[in-house]
């Protein structure tokens, strides 16, 4: 491994084997599924086949990607919604000392209340349909960037400031030289925590709500009788969540190292 | 290298002695860095140890001294050369629970008082716990009022009076000590000194101790193994024949600070 | 002096948002279905609606207190066996990030099938909860210093023992932390688990007060579900502040 290179074979059997090491879990979660549903003899509608639920999504992408796309543009608009609130909020609170003693109890809103379960509420409030999705993943969004982004401005060195002070620099510039690089590595953490559970949210508030996208999808199959659809719904939100969560990850380390 | 002569076998004596308490043969550690980069802290180190004896290894930061140490301690392997204790591999040593050391970080656990500390080794060697011997510690070390007390509520030198007390409660048969009071002021330090000085005369157990400090090498050992560049390499072996029992009125005595001269002469020269 | 101006901004600040709710709801700005709290909390004199409340939350609460329980329990036991058998820990970590990330909706009727309706909210509840607790607990288990690992090595510990008086002592205000964080994981799912078909809970009478246009019975169900997600974060996050002047 280390230096001189290994013969091309060794390399390729060594990424395999670290490969094996991380994800054999994952492959025996899905040999266990496939052991379970024949073992069991379980109806094709209760559980599907891993063989089944794999082949609909490889061989019927057309029928998922543009639900797909909905749930991910509104998870996207959401996030980015709830991302400007928050901060945009969290500034507003930091040039007000009284305001400040908003963030306590919003951080602890942001830890302690399930906000997911409060879609009813929110689509009795705002309307059913995508205003309701919308909504939520904004809200879910706009606590841990209100929180986070607070916290990195008060953070921000009272030194510094009075440097600021002293050169009287303009509110914007201020704005511009010291709040922003202090808040962006909070907007990115804010992001990684956020962007998997925006799609969720979305997903849930679909199948609750009854509108477009991932969620409605999962309960038309479940409702049809169309079980590797179903299954393969559940499967191509696994992926997409997961990958979400690296993504977000790899741009909160790029980040991170440029701004701080 | 050849007339550093640390190893002090007579030249005529055909009967295979006994094999030393701790024993380093031509010992070179190689750490690697990134992208196959390595770096050597230690280039042939020999370094023996007789049983009972008090070696300190003095020597700047950076110079490869708490390398030898962790060697000893079965903490790193080295990349070439042996490591002897008892004539075996320390790892021997080690699963017989028969090693004590202390750090520089105390590395006492905050959770537990300080009788449970020094319990420890007993519990971690699945030994009932002796309570007459970690009384005894406690006393030897001076901290009879203090069972209860946990480190935060304990100065840094009771800590460390705590960690060395630790180190040996088991009896061990050998004694490892990576700057133990390295992080004390130099007024406790000097009187951490004189009671290790004190609690050594007492239980003479084999030890290693790994210090910057001279006066501190020269005032505990048997013998100073100086270290020096990068990588270290033994430098200068120095026997102190001071008397025992060492104590305060050694800061009276010509010949200490002659040793102590010489030797720190011999570190400035080796920072260049 | 400063901790007293933070709780009276503090305080200040709920306040001025409990305040804005009631505001919001006597004008009418977002419409019929945002009342002022204070008829919310009007609505519970009525014994029909707090006995049809009180139910629901009793339902909802032993769900999530099973499966916050068995939650943590098993994620525990599976980060320890991380600790016991590294070979496996790579692969339980990758398992428990896929595991997470599987949408809660496709669980719902693979666990009706399976567990039935009224096994499924506690463990929706006990998933969600058994997360938090395993991450918190795999970086709890690693919490302890390099000087103390020394130590334990060279007195010869065996993994077992660096376990037990070493790693578990020193994860527990990480792990604590974890719980608290589990504990209103554990009432969303509980209330999730409600929405595929449970016959009685917090989740239950939110979508059917919801449809039925029950306003007040409506907000009282969120309310209750935020407050005792709220009551057991503040009670755990409490009790790791005590446990950090002890295990640190």
């Amino acid at each position: 491994m280390n230096g001189r290179a290994p013969q091309h074979g060794t390399r390729a059997l060594h990424a395999t084997g670290r490969l094996l090491s991380r994800y054999w879990t994952v492959l025996a979660l899905v040999a266990a599924w496939g052991a379970w549903v024949r073992t069991q003899h379980l109806n094709q509608i209760v559980a599907p086949t891993p063989a089944a639920v794999f082949g609909d999504v490889l061989d019927n992408p057309g029928a998922y990607a543009p639900d797909l796309g909905w749930t991910l543009l509104n998870a996207a608009v959401g996030v980015a919604l709830g991302m400007l609130l928050g901060l945009a909020g969290a500034l507003l609170v930091w040039t007000s000392p009284v305001l400040s003693g908003l963030m306590t109890p919003m951080a602890l809103i942001m830890r302690s209340v399930p906000v997911v379960a409060m879609i009813p509420v929110i689509a009795r409030v705002v309307g059913f349909g995508t205003a309701a999705v919308l909504t939520i993943t904004t809200v879910v969004s706009f606590f841990p960037v209100f929180v986070l982004a607070g916290s990195g401005l008060r953070a921000a060195p009272a030194a510094t400031r009075d440097v600021f002070t002293v050169l009287a620099a303009s509110g914007l510039t201020r704005l511009r030289l010291l709040l922003l690089p202090g808040a962006v590595p909070a907007l990115l953490v804010a992001l990684r925590l956020t962007a998997p559970t925006a799609v969720l949210a979305a997903m849930l508030a679909e199948y609750l709500l009854g509108t477009h996208g991932l969620g409605q999808l999962f309960a038309r199959s479940v409702t049809f009788m169309d079980p590797a659809r179903a299954w393969g719904t559940a499967l191509v939100a696994t992926v997409v969540s997961v990958l979400c969560f690296v993504g977000a990850r790899a741009a909160e380390r790029q980040g991170t190292a440029r701004f701080t | 290298m050849a007339t550093t002569g640390i190893s002090e076998s007579p030249p005529a004596a055909p009967a295979p002695p006994a094999p030393a308490a701790l024993e380093l043969r031509g010992v070179t550690k190689e750490f690697s860095l990134r992208r196959s980069r390595t770096v050597t802290a230690l280039e042939s180190v020999d370094l023996t140890v007789g049983h009972g004896e008090f070696v300190a290894l003095l020597g700047p930061s950076g110079c490869g001294k708490s390398t030898v140490l962790r060697m000893v301690a079965g903490l790193e392997e080295p990349t070439y050369g042996e490591v002897l204790v008892e004539g075996g591999a320390p790892a021997h040593l080690v699963r017989r629970h028969r090693l004590g050391i202390a750090f520089q970080e105390h590395a006492l656990l905050p959770w537990a008082s300080a009788y449970d500390n020094i319990a420890l080794p007993f519990r971690v060697a699945g030994r009932p716990v002796d309570a007459a011997r970690v009384t005894e510690l406690l006393e030897l070390v001076g901290l009879e009022g203090f069972a209860d007390a946990r480190p935060r509520q304990l100065s840094g030198g009771m800590r460390q009076r705590v960690a060395i007390a630790r180190a040996l409660v088991l009896d061990p048969e050998v004694l490892l000590l990576d700057e133990p009071f390295g992080a004390l002021d130099a007024v406790t330090r000097r009187r951490m000194n004189f009671e290790l000085a004190r609690i050594w005369a007492d239980q003479r157990i084999t030890t290693l101790l790994v210090t910057h400090d001279v006066d501190e090498a020269v005032l505990l050992a048997d013998r100073v193994v100086v270290l020096t560049g990068r990588p270290g390499t033994v430098r200068h072996v120095e026997e102190i024949t001071l008397p025992r029992p060492r104590d305060r009125a050694l800061a009276r005595n010509a010949e200490f600070h002659d040793i102590v001269d010489r030797l720190t002469a011999l570190l400035d020269e080796g920072a260049e | 002096m400063n901790r007293a101006r933070t709780a009276l901004l503090t305080a200040a600040g709920t306040l001025l948002l409990l305040a804005a709710m009631e505001a919001a709801g006597r004008l009418g700005v977002l419409g019929e279905s945002w009342p002022p709290l204070s008829q919310v909390v009007a609505a519970l004199g009525d014994p029909v609606t707090r006995d049809l409340l009180g139910r629901a939350l009793a339902a909802t609460a032993t769900a999530a207190g099973t499966g916050f329980a068995a939650g943590a329990l098993a994620a525990l036991a599976v980060a320890v066996t991380g600790v016991l058998l590294p070979v496996l820990k790579a692969g339980l970590d990758r398992l428990a990030a896929v595991v997470h990330a599987v949408p809660l909706i496709a669980l719902g009727p693979l666990l009706i099938t399976t567990v039935g309706r009224e096994g499924t909210p506690s463990v929706i509840a006990a998933l969600a909860a058994g997360f938090a607790v395993f991450v918190a607990a795999t970086s709890g288990l690693g919490a302890a210093s390099e000087a103390h690992r020394d130590v334990f090595r060279a007195l010869g510990a065996s993994r077992r023992s660096t376990l037990v008086r070493l790693q578990l002592p020193a994860a527990v205000p990480l792990l604590l932390d974890g719980l608290a964080l589990a504990a209103p994981a554990a009432v969303l799912g509980a209330v999730v688990g409600d929405w595929f078909g449970a016959p009685r809970g917090l989740g239950v009478l939110l979508v059917s007060s919801m449809q039925n246009f029950q306003t007040e019975l409506m907000w009282s169900a969120a309310l209750s579900a935020a407050a005792i997600s709220l009551l057991a974060y503040a009670a755990l996050a409490g009790l790791r502040t005590a446990a950090a002047r002890r295990f640190a």
